[in-house]
């Protein structure tokens, strides 16, 4: 008899700790993150967004997403900070010294120019908010009169990327989208504040030229460049070499010209004479724009002058502060160079199916309001149970069972980094509504009918509240791909919900409430 | 004392038995006259529902703030036949916290004509601007009607591997099918223009009002304990407070939440109207069609 005692006990311990570890993984996800890398809403200090390539800061290690704490013994607290301690340089003097104190060590460096750093506060927590929260832009595109293969659409995002690299957006995404009918589209979503030019942006591929002087050799949009070689045994890192501060790494690739361009880069380079400094190549370099940005430049090497030739390697080094560093950096930079090349040779039209740009203005003031929905919400519920059952304990345990549902499902939000919209906190809001359903329907179950036992009567419940949760969940399955996933996170959340409460709350719920009935 | 309680549930079981078929036919007549009304607003609008901008093609700009706009009004008007215009208001303070216009114009135009009337630039700090083109826009509402009939068919299967049995099982998908005409009908009669969050909220509907239904069935055919009067009596003691704090989730969310975004407020009313619907269809409709049922099949 005692044994049974004990054995019941732990498993009251069981359900119950599974609810906790739960708890407690999902604060960690909202709050403190699980990437070792990640930066924990506790920390202090600015949050570091970019650093111009190559400046002198750059060089000494500095990167984005580091954490400053001090700058010459300042405190870093908040941006305020950062922009008092800018402004407080004297520019008269020739040379500052900086000694910057990160969250991944000190940095100690002397520079002429400003600094090219720029800084945000930390976030808070680790949930994201979607483009109707926090304002931003959303296009959804898709060719005229093509139907896009992934890997051709995946050659679109990885243009449009470059492309809006070049204009110097940040905070871009662009991902690719299918629908019901098994549509393609591409999708961007742009956080903050949207550009004017935003429109045609978008809707065109952008303009590649490859220039020798002033003289275009050949241009996107006519197919000049036939072919670019990405991957296979002539594109790829040549080799690395370290060399005084870090390391070195080449790569190559090949580029298949039309008769008609190699043609054209035989008469130009014909008329060239040798670099000065390096007699290996040509005395003008191969100039590449988009958009009228010079994007890269390659020295020609002399034995192309003046021939016709239809295959081209393009070769290029980038630097590190170790190979690692150097390999992912050159690999990185012949992708952009391919993409920039291909950039020339997209068949297509593209059209602006959907443009929205959002004010974050109206999205904060729901977010506040939000809070109070919440509160409001939580304290009617209580005061129904509290009127109907008339016992504080088991509404109590309703209520923390409800915050736990809809804290936990927040909680895989902010670990699979999913952008909570209006429509995802709608559904969170729902399922708080069916996770009370249930609870209801176990504790009417578990105090009626003394003939049979607890252990007969709670089933029964479930079987109830299992049904729910299996029409709940094919009711939102098709909007995982209805309408190009728009509502794909109202149905994530739902689902999410609904299932937390039928793995991790409800069996928590029904052993509180055998606890509170004994 | 236990014969007061035997005598009650007599009387409970006498008033239930007596009117049970005449309780039933309540919400199939609403239901009768809600397709009645739908397929009449079908034959003037040629579609089941008005669409908003996101479904049928246009452009809708929010200006954030209150000012008097009754110049842009009648200015764009003039120019655009199908233009309407929204206010959205603070509920608790009675503010003006922005004004929407709706048109199938294309944004471009429609900007610059909005622009020239207030004489400054709509920027993302004072504006919003939705586009939507027109293919896009009735692709995705085919897609979301697509996915409101799966989700139909996939919510009937699971409930007939639940019951495996006819009667009660299309008892409960009809009591379903019910949650969602009735407040179409509605939301049609109010003029509401649906938005895709709108239509989803009628697909997350079909989930959420069947508990209910299957409550009262699990209880009545299910378990065999006491009469089948006092099982259906309890279930729907239980289930009314279900949908009681159900709708004491959604409801706040429907009057609290103000301004944007509007697809937040309009998935809360239609879950509002369709627990409310839900009330009559489980609780008059699919209770009788289960008395009936039990009565015929010798469930006590």
């Amino acid at each position: 008899m005692v044994l049974q005692i004990t054995q019941y006990n732990m498993k009251l311990h069981w359900r119950i700790w599974v609810l906790i570890i739960f708890l407690m993984f999902s604060f960690l996800a909202i709050f403190v993150s699980f990437s070792p890398f990640a930066i924990s809403a506790f920390e202090k200090g600015v949050l570091i967004k970019s650093v111009e390539k190559n400046s002198t800061e750059f060089n000494a290690g500095i990167r984005a997403g580091m954490i400053i704490k001090e700058i010459n013994s300042k405190t870093m607290n908040e941006v305020l900070d950062y922009s008092n301690f800018i402004s407080s340089i004297n520019s008269d003097i020739e040379e500052q010294k900086y000694t910057i104190v990160s969250d991944k060590g000190s940095f100690i460096f002397l520079t002429d120019k400003s600094l090219t750093i720029s800084v945000s506060s930390i976030p808070k927590t680790k949930l994201k908010t979607g483009l109707d929260l926090s304002g931003g832009a959303r296009a959804l595109i898709r060719p005229v009169n093509v139907t896009l293969s992934d890997a051709e659409l995946n050659d679109l995002i990885s243009v449009t990327s470059e492309r809006f690299n070049v204009y110097g957006l940040k905070d871009v995404t662009i991902k690719s989208v299918k629908d019901l009918q098994g549509n393609n589209y591409m999708l961007i979503e742009i956080a903050g504040s949207t550009p004017s030019e935003l429109e045609s942006l978008v809707a065109n591929q952008g303009k590649f030229e490859g220039k020798i002087g002033n003289i275009t050799v050949f241009s996107g949009g006519k197919g000049d460049i036939a072919h670019v070689e990405r991957a296979g045994q002539q594109a790829g890192i040549e080799g690395c070499s370290d060399v005084k501060d870090g390391a070195v790494c080449r790569f190559t690739f090949p580029i298949t010209l039309t008769e008609e361009s190699a043609k054209k880069h035989a008469d130009v380079t014909s008329a060239l004479g040798l670099d000065s400094e390096n007699s290996e190549y040509l005395s003008e370099k191969l100039n590449l724009y988009i958009d009228d940005t010079l994007m890269d430049s390659l020295y020609i090497s002399k034995d192309l002058k003046g021939r016709v030739t239809t295959q081209i390697a393009i070769q290029g080094s980038s630097a590190g502060l170790n190979q690692q560093e150097a390999f992912n950096e050159a690999n990185a930079n012949m992708k952009k160079l391919q993409t920039v090349l291909i950039t020339g040779s997209l068949p297509y039209k593209l059209e602006i199916l959907k443009l929205d740009t959002i004010s974050p203005t109206l999205g904060k003031e729901f977010t506040k309001n939000l809070i109070i929905l919440a509160v409001v919400v939580f304290a009617i519920i209580a005061l129904a149970l509290l009127i109907k059952y008339r016992k504080i304990k088991i509404t109590s345990a309703v209520v923390l069972t409800m915050f736990s549902e809809a804290f936990i499902t927040l909680g895989v939000a902010a670990l699979i980094k999913w952008n909570l919209d209006a429509p995802a906190i709608a559904g969170i809001i729902a399922g708080m509504g069916t996770g009370v359903n249930d609870q209801i329907v176990i504790i009417d179950e578990s105090v009626s009918n003394a003939q049979i036992s607890l252990r007969e009567r709670i089933k029964r419940a479930f079987f109830i509240i299992v049904g729910a949760f299996f029409t709940i969940v094919a009711a939102m399955l098709p909007l995982f791909w209805a309408g190009a996933g728009m509502l794909k996170g109202f149905a994530l959340t739902t689902i999410l919900s609904v299932l937390v409460g039928i793995l991790i709350t409800r069996p928590a719920f029904a052993e509180i409430l055998r606890k509170i009935q004994e | 004392m236990s014969q007061v309680i035997e005598e009650k549930h007599e009387h409970r079981k006498n008033w239930f038995d007596k009117y049970y078929k005449f309780l039933m036919l309540i919400p199939i007549i609403l239901v009768i006259i809600s397709l009645v009304y739908i397929g009449n607003f079908y034959s003037k609008h040629n579609d089941i529902i008005f669409r908003d901008v996101s479904l049928s093609g246009g452009t809708a700009i929010t200006l954030n703030g209150g000012s008097d706009y009754s110049h842009l009004e009648s200015g764009l008007k003039q120019k655009y036949s199908d233009i309407n215009f929204r206010k959205l208001t603070d509920m608790r303070t009675g503010d003006i916290m922005a004004f929407v216009i709706e048109s199938s114009a294309e944004s471009n135009s429609l900007k610059a004509d909005v622009e020239s009337i207030l004489g400054y630039k709509l920027t993302s700090e004072n504006s919003s601007i939705e586009f939507s083109g027109p293919s896009l826009g009735s692709n995705f509402y085919n897609q979301l009607m697509m996915a409101l009939l799966i989700s139909f068919i996939l919510m009937s299967l699971v409930v007939f591997i639940m019951f495996r049995t006819f009667v009660p099982s299309i008892a409960v998908i009809f009591a379903a099918f019910s949650d969602i005409v009735i407040p179409l009908a509605i939301i049609n009669y109010l003029g509401i223009k649906l938005s895709a969050a709108g239509i989803a909220a009628f697909l997350m509907l079909i989930g959420y009002s069947v508990d209910t239904d299957l409550l009262l069935t699990t209880r009545a055919i299910k378990n065999k304990e006491g009469f089948l009067n006092h099982r259906i009596y309890r279930a729907f003691k239980t289930g009314i407070f279900m949908t009681i704090t159900a709708l004491c989730a959604v409801l706040p969310a429907f009057f609290i939440i103000t301004g944007l975004p509007d697809s937040f407020k309009q998935i809360f009313l239609i879950l509002s109207l369709g627990l409310g619907a839900d009330i009559l269809n489980t609780w008059l409709t699919n209770a009788g069609i289960i008395k009936w049922y039990c009565k015929s099949h010798n469930i006590t």
